[in-house]
Parts: C-alpha cells; structure tokens; sequence
C-alpha cells in the first residue's frame, strides 16, 4: 500500500493543459441561467453599466480559478490507489482505493472532441457521485487510466477473456431502423408541448387554437366537400406521422450513432453517440433485470431490444447518465442476435427456451373485464344523450375479447434453477427475467377480485429497478400455484447470499 | 410450512395495537364528520337553506356511519395483520380486502429502524421498518408491534443478515400465539 497516506505518487500527472477551458466552461453553465436572468431583467435599469462590471469580474475571476487548477491538479497510481491532490491554499488529498471503482465513464461532447480529450469520471459501486471527475484528460492518458482500472479489475473478477470483444455494433442502416421503431420523436414534442405550456401558460393552447383556425379558415375558404376534408385531415395526419419518424430517425442517429456493446474484462462497456460520444462500463454482475422488448413495429422490422437495469444504490446525478448509456444495452437487433447475445452474457437464464406456465385458464376473462365495462359505460352515457353513436363502441366489444385472449395466450411465468420470468403483452410484447440469487424480496398480493376467482399475484423485488417498465409482476396465476411460486422464491433468496 | 402456506401460523399483534388503530379511525371520522359540518354549515345552514335539526341529522349520521365503518375496519385489519419470523426471513400479512403477504429474506436485510410516535409511547408500541437494497420492498413497514418484540425482530433480523443468512430460527421472546 501507500508508504504515507496523502503522499502523490512519483510520476504524478497533470489534466490536459486545455483543461482549464472545460473547466470554465463547466462553471459558466452554472451561472448561465443568473446571467440570462441579469441580461433579461437587469438591462432595464439605467445602472446596466454596474452589472456589466461586476459580471466582468466574476467572469476574471472564474477564469483564473480555472487556469489555477490546471497547476494545482495533479494524480498519479501507487500501491493499488489513485491519489488526487488539487487545492492552492487548502490542499486537499483524496485517495481511492481501486479496487472500490468499478465504473470508468468517458464523456465528449463536440467540444472535447475538437480537442482531443474526454472527460474522465470515476464511480464506485455504493457512494452516491462521482468518486473523482476529471475534467479533462487526453485521450492517450484517459486510455491510460482506463487500462489501470480494468487490469485491477481484471485481477479481481479472473475473468479469462482478456482483450475487449465486440458483442455488438450497429451500423447506420440499423440506428436508422431503431429511430423507425422508437417512439423517440413523440417523446420529443409531448416534452416539448410540455415545456412550451410550462414556460407560457395559456399561451400554448392559444397558439394550437390560433394554428386550427387558420388550417381550417383556409379549408373553409377552399370550401372543401366533406370527403375532401377528411382526405386533408389524412394528409396532414401522415404528414406529422411521418415527420415524428424523421425526428425519431434524427434522435436516434444522434444517440446511437456508431454504438458499439463489448465485453472487456467481465464487464460491459457501450459506447455510442454522434456529437456527444458516450462511454460507460459497468460489471457484468450489476445487471439486476434484463427486459427483452418485441412491439409491433419491431415485429415489422423483425427486430428485438434489450434493456437492463443496474443496481446503484443512491446513484448521483452524474452515475445516473452513464448508467443510462448502459440502460439500452442492446438497442435494436434480430431476434437470433439478441438470443445470440443473451446466451453468452446470461447463459444461466437459457432465453429464450424458457419454460412458461401459464396462467389461470380464466385470466382472459380479467383482462377483458375493465375495457368492456369501460366501453359499456361510453355507450350508456351516449345512449343517455340521445345520440345513435351509442352503437360505434359497442363494435369495441369483440375487439376487447380478442385482444384479452391475445394477452392472456401470451403471458406466462418461468421459474428455473437460476432465473424468474415474466412475459406480457399483446401486440407490444416484453418478457423480463432476473437471477434468483438477486431478487430482494417476493409479495404475494390478493384483490377481492382476484380471490373470488382463486387466483393472486406475486411481485419480486430487484435492486435499482426504475420507476417506469416491465416488473416482474405475475399477475392472474391460480392461487395455488402463485403460493408455490412464492414460497420457492423465498426459500431461495434466504440461501442465496446477497450478490450485487 | 413456509410464510406463503395457505395455513401457515402467523403471531397477530398485541391488543394494543388494536387500541391504537381504533383511537386513529375515530380520529379520523370525527374529523371528517366535523368537516362536513363546517362545510354544510357554512353553505347551507347560514343561508338558510338548511334547518338545523336537518344539519345536525345529517352531519351526526355521516359521523356515526364512519365511526362505524371504521370500527369494523380496524378490527379486521387488526385481526388481518400477522407476522411471522422463520428460516426464510420475516413474513407480513395484512390487508383487508386488498391482501398481501410480503417476506422479506433474511440475507436480503440492510438495516431495521424502530419508531415511536407519541400514541405508541403511551401504548408501548414500537414500529418496526426492515430496509432492503430493493425498490418497491426497499422499506417494510410493521406498526404496533410490542416494544419487546419489535426489539427481538430487529436483533434477530439484523444479527442473521451479517452472519450471512444461516438457517437458525431465532426464538423470539413477547411472541403471541399463531393465528
């Protein structure tokens, strides 16, 4: 270990000598949205010249703090822990084991990348934050950095692949066909939409009502047959159709352009991104959930996704969106890849030949439940207002049924030796499954419902899970058998230690 | 014979506790039944458009009919609530019409917090909060337990999941008797 605790290693080194740039600018971001403020308000006074001074100062100010902690920054490796020193007057010295960091993150923008350098995050497994930002290295001493940490990693996990392997790299024709299938560009504009109502309330609606009205003063001054209108509506309909796809395709070019998946050292690393190059490494072993997701659009394209989700106990901002490159760990892919690539990263899990159950023979009728009776109340209400649309949702009805067969045919649960999962869905298909040994907890739960048909849930519990996506939750199973299938769990999980 | 046995034994929680969930019921109607009083005072009745006798009806009977409906409520849920400690972990069951049985496993507890808020204290009742690295179960909570037996779960529980999850079943003292 480290002869003196504190002591900077021989052959310390400095941050890029550009580094001071991204450091001012980092903290010229955070001062952006006072400096808006004071441009957009303070400009009225007749002392602007007062502010224009001060504003000035701060600005000299931040930027010798900037150059200063070019020459007061220095790091360096010994005895199996990096040690940083940065301060002029207090010095401040902090050492970090490496055996504690197990995420290196690289993040460029199209700044960093005009000048060749990246900035360096290091995160350990528990702490919230980053353990050390370094803003910014070259390319060659972030390199350098990386290949100390994955040979402690190395060492640790004994992994026998020793040199990266690409699992997965997309081209451009299958990030275009991921902005098809992606919903991205709806995300994008509800957001939007959001924001504009948000920043001007009232306003946003009257600018939708003063767009519709000129739409259709237009139509109305065309005088349009009704049959001409309607094909208009189309048009315009598949005209913001297909552009949403467009701005999806866009997103998804910027995101995911030259995405590469590869496994260096039993742990993951994604790298992807058009402007703004993202890269993230996470061991293997923090992969709590794995979601394969089918919609009907992927179907179309024949293609499949993969989404994890990584366990971080009080994740800082900053781990948080390198966590999230890695959250689309297979963004798009054919069906045969992604059971390819599964079976290497989970072999234990056997996906996709798992063996499902399923569920109670009547859950259709569950399923079809809410949106008959939903659809029955439209109709009565219409019915009550005296109008024959009464009739139009009743044509709904056979949908439902159908559609509750098709729901109920397609979920299931698997529970093996070494994995749980649980599939759902209709036209928009997702199967999740987790190792046994990372569950965190299992709950059987009943609705009154649910037991007069004789039938309960169980819901498993994984570290890290999102608000948001496909659980583990297996609903409409006989009661009989969701007892079984909890009892099992538990028993397991209280043998297996706690893994993560 | 496991927590999600459909005849698996749970221990039910003291009479306290009863007492506890029932002073909160009542509180909690006499509380809402003196805001639908206020309320229809102040449109109705001042207005005139309300009698007083019809107020006081009115008001007295919505009271009543939480009072009871409480009542009932809590006596069910009380009689509902269980928890059990076996080689697993620490198995809770409540509900009353929406039921669930949660089990937490042994090797899966972080820490435990015991709580008391100012009603327990007077009951000596203690809340018992078992955190796991996990999401939806990342805190299960278990309120009015016995002080005594909030205290020998947390020491079993806490004990067990540094020694790794061994098998032993910890005897735990203040239990009551299977329900």
């Amino acid at each position: 270990m480290a002869a003196e605790a504190g002591a900077l290693p021989a052959g310390a080194r400095r941050l890029h000598p550009w580094s001071w740039l991204f450091v001012l600018l980092a903290q010229l971001k955070s001062f952006a949205l006072p400096l808006v403020a004071l441009l957009l308000f303070g400009s009225r006074g007749d002392d602007f010249w007062q502010w224009e001074l001060w504003g000035g100062l701060a600005g000299g100010l931040l930027a010798l703090a900037s150059v200063l902690q070019y020459f007061t920054y220095r790091y360096g490796v010994a005895g199996g822990e990096l040690v940083i020193r940065s301060g002029l007057l207090q010095r401040n010295t902090r050492s970090i084991p490496l055996a504690r960091i197990r995420n290196v993150s690289l993040h460029r923008t199209l700044l960093h990348r005009l000048f060749g350098v990246a900035e360096v995050r290091l995160e350990s497994a528990g702490g919230s934050g980053a353990e050390a930002q370094m803003r910014v290295l070259s390319l060659a001493a972030a390199a350098d950095l990386e290949r100390l940490l994955q040979q402690r990693g190395a060492a640790e996990e004994a992994d026998a692949s020793a040199a990266g392997e690409t699992l997965l790299a997309l081209d451009s024709a299958e990030v275009v066909r991921l902005g098809l299938i992606s919903n991205r560009g709806m995300v994008v504009v509800a957001a939007g939409f959001g924001a504009v109502s948000q920043l001007a309330p009232g306003d946003a609606g009257d600018w939708i009502e003063a767009f519709a009205a000129w739409l259709f003063g237009r139509a109305g001054s065309l005088d349009l047959g009704l049959l001409a209108m309607a094909a208009a509506l189309a048009l315009l309909l598949l005209v913001a159709v297909l552009a949403l796809r467009l701005l999806s395709v866009a997103l998804a070019l910027l995101q995911f352009h030259g995405f590469t998946l590869r496994r260096v050292n039993g742990a993951l690393a994604v790298e992807c991104g058009l402007l703004t190059r993202v890269r993230a490494h996470a061991p293997l072993g923090k992969v709590q959930l794995w979601t394969v997701t089918e919609t009907l659009l992927h179907r179309l394209f024949r293609r499949q996704s993969v989404d994890v989700e990584t366990a971080v106990s009080g994740a800082g901002e900053r781990q948080q969106q390198s966590l999230r490159a890695l959250h689309h760990l297979v963004p798009v892919a054919a069906p045969e890849a992604v059971s390819r690539l599964l079976g290497e990263l989970v072999p234990q899990a056997r996906f996709p030949e798992l063996d499902w159950q399923p569920l109670h023979p009547r859950a259709w009728r569950r399923m079809a439940f809410w949106p008959l009776l939903g659809t029955l109340l439209l109709a009565l209400l219409l019915a009550l207002a005296g109008t024959a649309w009464a009739l139009l949702p009743l044509a709904l009805l056979p949908v439902w049924a159908w559609r509750a067969r098709g729901l109920a045919r397609r979920a299931g649960f698997a529970l093996d030796a070494h994995v749980v999962a649980w599939r759902s869905g209709w036209l928009d298909r997702r199967v999740s499954f987790a190792e046994v040994a990372k569950l965190q907890g299992v709950r059987l739960l009943a609705s009154p419902f649910d037991r007069r048909r004789g039938m309960a849930s169980v819901v498993v519990d994984t570290a890290g899970a999102g608000a948001f996506g496909h659980r583990i939750h297996m609903r409409f199973l006989p009661e009989a058998v969701a007892r079984r299938v909890a009892a099992e769990l538990a028993a397991r999980i209280a043998r297996s230690p706690l893994a993560w | 014979m496991t927590a999600f046995d459909p005849d698996a034994s749970f221990h039910p929680l003291p009479g306290a506790a009863l007492t506890a969930m029932r002073i909160g019921v009542v509180a909690l109607a006499l509380g809402l039944g003196l805001a639908l009083a206020l309320l229809l005072f102040l449109v109705a009745v001042l207005r005139g458009e309300l009698s007083a006798t019809t107020w006081l009806l009115v008001a007295g009977g919505y009271t009543l009919l939480l009072l009871v409906a409480g009542w009932a409520w809590a006596g069910a849920q009380w009689r509902r609530t269980g928890w059990r400690l076996d080689a697993d972990g620490l198995a809770i069951r409540r509900g009353v019409f929406w039921r669930s049985e949660t089990l937490v496993p042994r090797s899966r507890v972080q820490h435990v917090d015991l709580g008391h808020g100012p009603l327990d204290r007077r009951l000596g009742l203690a809340g018992l909060t078992v955190h796991t690295a996990g999401t939806r179960l990342a805190a299960v909570r278990l309120s009015g337990l016995e002080q005594a037996t909030a205290e020998a779960l947390r020491d079993a529980l806490v004990d067990e999941g540094e020694a790794g999850g061994s098998r032993r079943a910890a005897p735990v003292a203040g239990a009551g008797h299977g329900g």
